[in-house]
């Protein structure tokens, strides 16, 4: 048995939902005691993503839990179990649940409780995880969809009886025999992440490059597929979709495989660091100045390496200290805003930025509270005096994406198929996004 | 006229109010009963709905058993599905009830839909009725030799259900035999799922001896684990744990069988095969195919710390282990656990950790580069561990040494107050390690004594004023300035810190430090309250006098040189962990015996006997405590507690 108790709680710590595979006692113990230590220990945290994950509670339990959202997923579990079994399965359960549900929420879920007590039903068996994958489990669970309630509210006949849910047994769990479409399609999307923390001098601190190659398939028939790379070698460490011959791929570097229908994500990829030439898309420049208790920031985005491309929805985040106030921006190209929460924060967004653009600027202003100011000046040691480093904005957190250029230049060489003799459309895409893209100042 | 009205009006109310009561008596069960026995589909269908949600937030709906019962037979399969999820729940108080059920459960057990049966076995081992055993035994048989996998599969998990309820009837009705035969499925998830039956078993036997394994079914397992599906996969994983080969060449075969694994997008399926990897490879001897291992299990690692935090800290704690036995696995990678802003703190702190535990002398730059950048974050007790990070690496890499004080000194200069504190302390230590190597800066100290506020950072000071009395200008003011708040300090730390830096001084200038030493001896034994200053100045003052050579050889003395402050696990505590890589254990970094009850029993832990006892408010307390406890204990292994499991338990 891997976990006991599965919570869905809201983000004030209060159980949603609830499934238990323990024996009573442990139920009781899991609701009476548990759960509201476990909500207390979330409280306790400013910030709660700052909670660990894995946290021993009270009575010989361990809390499992991640956030995603506006819930809380818990596992409680009470035996020497991979933790990350259970992250796994919770993971696994919110994406079934969204891809079920949609929007969740507190709300969406009470609504919804019979098809989320179907699918925990399904996807844990005794304690222990028997599936996520929601191709599978849309074949032992009905999607709810408005129109399906309507008509059974109306008729009073439940139509999602009248198709009866089918379990695939067949050697390829993931696809259901006897698929059919007219047009034949097959679409690949190499999306690559670049995370990188480059320096106040420009200098590039951290740099790291993974990413997914995604496919659409609409393929009649029990079609195989042969997906070859230019450079397989450039990708140090893959994780394949189950539907991937791993020995194939061993031996001849090419990925072979019957394709799920619709939707699914190939493999995902990490770029070996000596192979990447650790270029960057885009150069965002800062040179802060202060002057009394004005601090003035001045940002400049300019185009890297991105194959002449442009680049496109770039965003530049700065999150400003808490102490800044009377905020004015002055912008060049592209939109701002100028978010209040408890700290603010300028976001300033261009659609496009093209190579040899000079007017692309942004000057943050901002004044610091006097008394922040004083303290520190006056070296007063009161435990909240800031230091005058920390009332100037730290770093810009920058994200954007660049169609048609792969920035570790992996191309897909060729697709072929088998065992089908019908015509094939295929298209390949290539995008680069930035992942977690952060300039220091 | 008007009276009368009045009065029949108020009758009428009453027999209102009497009605709306009897209503609210009556409550909503009865409206549901109502509804439940309702002539159409439609109403009660909705009336089962809501009887379940009243059920799952813990309303009692026991009363409605027979109500319920009466809708169970239905070919909507979301109602039946509800229903029988009600009977789980309400099957132990009313097991006689339940019996009514039995008919409609081993019919459905013989259905044309494949959902059906698997629903009904499942169900039926779920109630954990001994009652229904007798009546689940045949339906048994036949789904374990079901032509659908689907069924097949629900039926091994349930035979698991029966031996917890009765070993005798899972044994003599051939149940156990039958899972141990389905380990030779053509299908992969009834081969997975007889795997996780036959361990649960297992654990449940005193004797442990329902599935041993051997080589012929390891060999079996890894043929089937290629064809499974991730939670396939963990589940055989987890068991070839428990496997010792027999020679080094099965123990080479089954590490290369192994190494595809680690090509998964499932961190737990990557990390159980690191920790087989890791257990295996004790067996294997040949060098070129353990650096092998050792660079295939790098990337995936990697990976892991790309995922989600919550997967990414899991993570952390275990690379952390895994460096203790192999401490150059990730050296050329320390770039990748440079933290990022947005990362939660307690992904940072073990980022800290590892950072510190892979720098090699090669990138210490870098690296004090990087801690200086985090000294300047908001978050205070990130901070002080970062400017810890810069004195460890200080204290390892002799080279490290000059160029972490100058970062250190760069943060003095910002004069934030907590970072001051912390930075205070780390140049102690930086300098308690190399005696004589950096005079010149402690001079440029004293701009500080305002500004350090902390006791430990006070002490820390007045410290290296003591030890560097002959390099400091106008010490004697500084130390006097010192000893006026003598009394105030409410630490007794800094007091002891100020009388040894005191006799110090005097010792090397004995004309400069007479006065001053006087005074703090006096002050310290005449009004001082605390024994221990007392007693510490007394014994000063007596060496002092009687023989100021000895004075000199105590005070003075070569001080043993530091050594890094002891990071790593006891090797006994490191080998448990290594064992149990990726459980809970390595992850809370205490072994499973403290925390499962069943093995603590076996190990002879002494417990709490009151567990059950225990209040919600203890154990809110408890929590709480643990709560505070939880940034110590992710600073790194908290090596006091190793010895003694005792002080553990009671978490």
């Amino acid at each position: 048995m891997t976990v006991d108790s599965l919570f869905i709680l809201n983000t004030s710590g209060t159980p949603v939902i609830q499934k238990h595979w323990c024996d009573d006692v442990s139920i009781q113990r899991a609701s009476l005691v548990v759960v509201p230590a476990f909500t207390k220990y979330l409280r306790s945290f400013a910030a709660m993503h700052d909670a660990e994950p894995v946290w021993s509670a009270p009575l010989d339990t361990v809390c499992i839990h991640i956030q995603r959202k506006e819930l809380v997923y818990l596992g409680i579990v009470s035996q020497e179990i991979p933790p990350l079994e259970v992250l796994e399965l919770l993971e696994g359960v919110d994406q079934a649940l969204t891809e079920y549900i949609g929007l969740l929420s507190e709300v969406t879920i009470k609504e919804n409780f019979t098809t989320v007590y179907q699918l925990l039903s399904e996807m844990v068996d005794s304690g222990c995880a028997v599936t996520t994958d929601t191709s599978v489990l849309r074949g032992l669970v009905p999607v709810p969809s408005l129109v399906n309630r309507v008509i059974e509210n109306v008729s009073g006949i439940g139509i999602g009886t009248e198709k009866r849910p089918d379990v695939n047994t067949s050697s390829t769990p993931w696809r259901a025999q006897g698929i059919r479409h007219t047009n034949n399609e097959f679409f690949v999307d190499v999306v690559e992440k670049i995370d990188a923390i480059v320096n106040s001098n420009g200098s590039v601190v951290s740099y790291d490059v993974s990413g997914d190659i995604g496919c659409k398939s609409r393929l009649s028939g029990m079609p195989d597929l042969l997906l070859a790379l230019n450079q397989p070698e450039v990708m140090d460490d893959v994780a394949f979709h189950p539907c991937v011959r791993i020995n194939k791929w061993e031996n001849e570097g090419v990925i072979g495989f019957v394709p799920p229908d619709g939707q699914f994500k190939l493999a995902s990829f990490h770029v070996a660091t000596d192979a990447s030439p650790r270029t960057l898309p885009i150069y965002v420049h800062a040179t802060t100045t202060r002057q009394d208790l004005a601090r003035t920031i001045e940002l400049s985005a300019e185009v890297g390496q991105c194959g002449g491309r442009p680049i496109e929805k770039v965003q530049v985040r700065v999150p400003l200290p808490a102490q800044a106030y009377n905020i004015r921006v002055q912008c060049k190209a592209g939109t701002y805003t100028v978010s209040n929460g408890r700290t603010s924060q300028v976001e300033w967004s261009m659609k496009t930025l093209k190579a040899g653009d000079r007017s692309s600027r942004l000057v943050i202003q901002y004044f610091v509270r006097q008394s922040a100011v004083t303290n520190a000046a006056a070296g007063n040691s009161s435990p909240q005096a800031v230091s005058s480093d920390q009332d100037m904005a730290q770093e810009a957190f920058v994200d954007f994406e660049v169609a048609g250029y792969s920035v570790s230049s992996i191309k897909v060489d060729s697709l072929k198929l088998m065992r089908e003799s019908y015509k094939l459309f295929k298209g390949v895409r290539y995008i680069t996004k930035a992942g977690s893209f952060q300039v220091r100042f | 006229m008007m009276n009368s009205t009045i009065q029949t009006n108020i009758a009428r109310l009453q027999i209102m109010k009497a009605k709306v009561l009897a209503a609210l008596r009556k409550g909503e069960n009865y409206e549901l009963k109502t509804e439940l026995n309702s002539e159409y589909k439609e109403r009660r269908k909705e009336a089962v709905r809501r009887v379940i949600a009243n059920m799952t937030v813990g309303k009692d709906v026991s009363g409605l058993f027979t109500d319920v019962l009466k809708n169970m037979h239905t070919d909507d399969l979301e109602i039946k599905k509800l229903i029988y999820l009600y009977l789980i729940n309400y099957a132990k108080t009313q097991p006689d009830l339940v019996i009514l059920a039995i008919n409609t459960f081993v019919k459905d057990a013989e259905d044309t839909n494949p959902l059906i049966r698997a629903l009904a076995i499942r169900t039926m081992g779920c109630l954990h009725v001994e009652e229904v055993l007798d009546y689940l035994c045949d339906p048994l048989h036949k789904c374990l030799k079901d032509t659908n996998p689907y069924v097949r599969k629900t039926a091994v998990m349930c035979v698991a259900k029966v031996y917890d309820l009765s070993v005798d009837v899972a044994e003599d009705n051939g149940f156990v035999e039958s899972v141990r035969e389905a380990l030779s499925d053509s299908n992969s998830m009834v081969v997975s799922n007889a795997v996780s039956a036959l361990v649960e078993m297992n654990d449940m036997s005193p004797h442990h001896d329902v599935w041993r394994l051997d080589a012929n079914t390891v060999g079996k397992l890894l043929t089937a684990i290629n064809e499974c599906i991730e939670w396939g996969q963990i589940a055989i994983l987890e068991t070839l744990v428990d496997y010792t080969p027999r020679d080094e060449k099965e123990a080479e075969n089954i590490c290369e069988r192994l190494l595809p694994r680690l090509q998964h997008a499932n961190g737990s399926v990557v990390l159980t095969t690191v920790r087989l990897l890791l257990k295996y490879e004790k067996h294997v001897h040949r060098a070129d195919l353990l650096a092998q291992f050792s660079k295939k299990m790098v990337p995936p690692l990697i990976t892991l710390l790309s995922s989600d935090p919550e997967i990414q800290y899991v993570a952390l704690r275990n690379i952390n282990i895994i460096l203790q036995r192999h401490p150059k696995l990730l050296s050329k990678e320390i770039r990748v656990f440079f933290c990022r802003y947005n990362d939660p703190i307690y992904v940072k702190y073990e980022k800290l950790d590892v950072l510190v535990r892979i720098c090699s002398e090669r990138n210490t730059e870098p690296l004090l580069n990087e801690l200086k950048e985090y000294a300047k974050e908001v978050d205070m007790d990130f901070v002080s561990r970062a400017v810890q990070a810069i004195s460890r690496l200080a204290i390892r890499y002799e080279t490290a040494a000059e160029k972490a004080i100058k970062v250190l000194l760069e943060l003095l200069e910002t004069r934030a107050n907590h970072i001051v504190q912390s930075c205070m302390v780390a140049l102690q230590d930086i300098l308690r390690r190399y005696p004589r190597c950096f005079d010149s800066l402690v001079d440029g100290l004293c701009e500080y004594v305002d500004d350090v506020n902390e006791p430990e950072a006070r002490a820390a000071l007045i410290w290296i004023l003591g030890e560097y009395s002959e390099s400091v200008t106008n010490i004697s003011n500084i130390l006097t300035s010192f000893l006026e708040s003598f009394l105030e300090e409410e630490d007794s730390g800094v007091q002891l810190a100020l009388i040894n830096a005191a006799v110090k001084f005097f010792l090397k200038s004995p004309q400069q430090g007479q006065t001053l030493v006087l005074k703090a001896l006096q002050t310290a034994t005449e009004k001082c309250a605390n024994p221990d200053v007392r007693d510490r100045a007394y014994i000063y003052w007596r060496l002092l006098s009687a023989d100021p050579n000895a004075a000199r050889a105590v005070a003075l003395a070569e001080k043993p040189a530091i050594e890094l402050e002891n990071v790593d696990l006891s090797p006994q505590l490191l080998e448990e962990l290594v064992n149990e890589l990726g459980c809970v254990s390595s992850v809370l970094q205490k072994p499973a015996r403290l925390f499962v009850y069943s093995l603590a029993e076996k190990a002879g832990v002494p417990r709490d006997s009151g567990i059950s006892a225990m209040g919600l408010d203890d154990a809110d307390s408890v929590a709480a405590g643990a709560g505070d406890g939880a940034g110590s204990s992710s600073a790194g292994i908290d090596a006091s507690n190793e010895g003694e499991p005792e002080l553990l338990i009671s978490f």
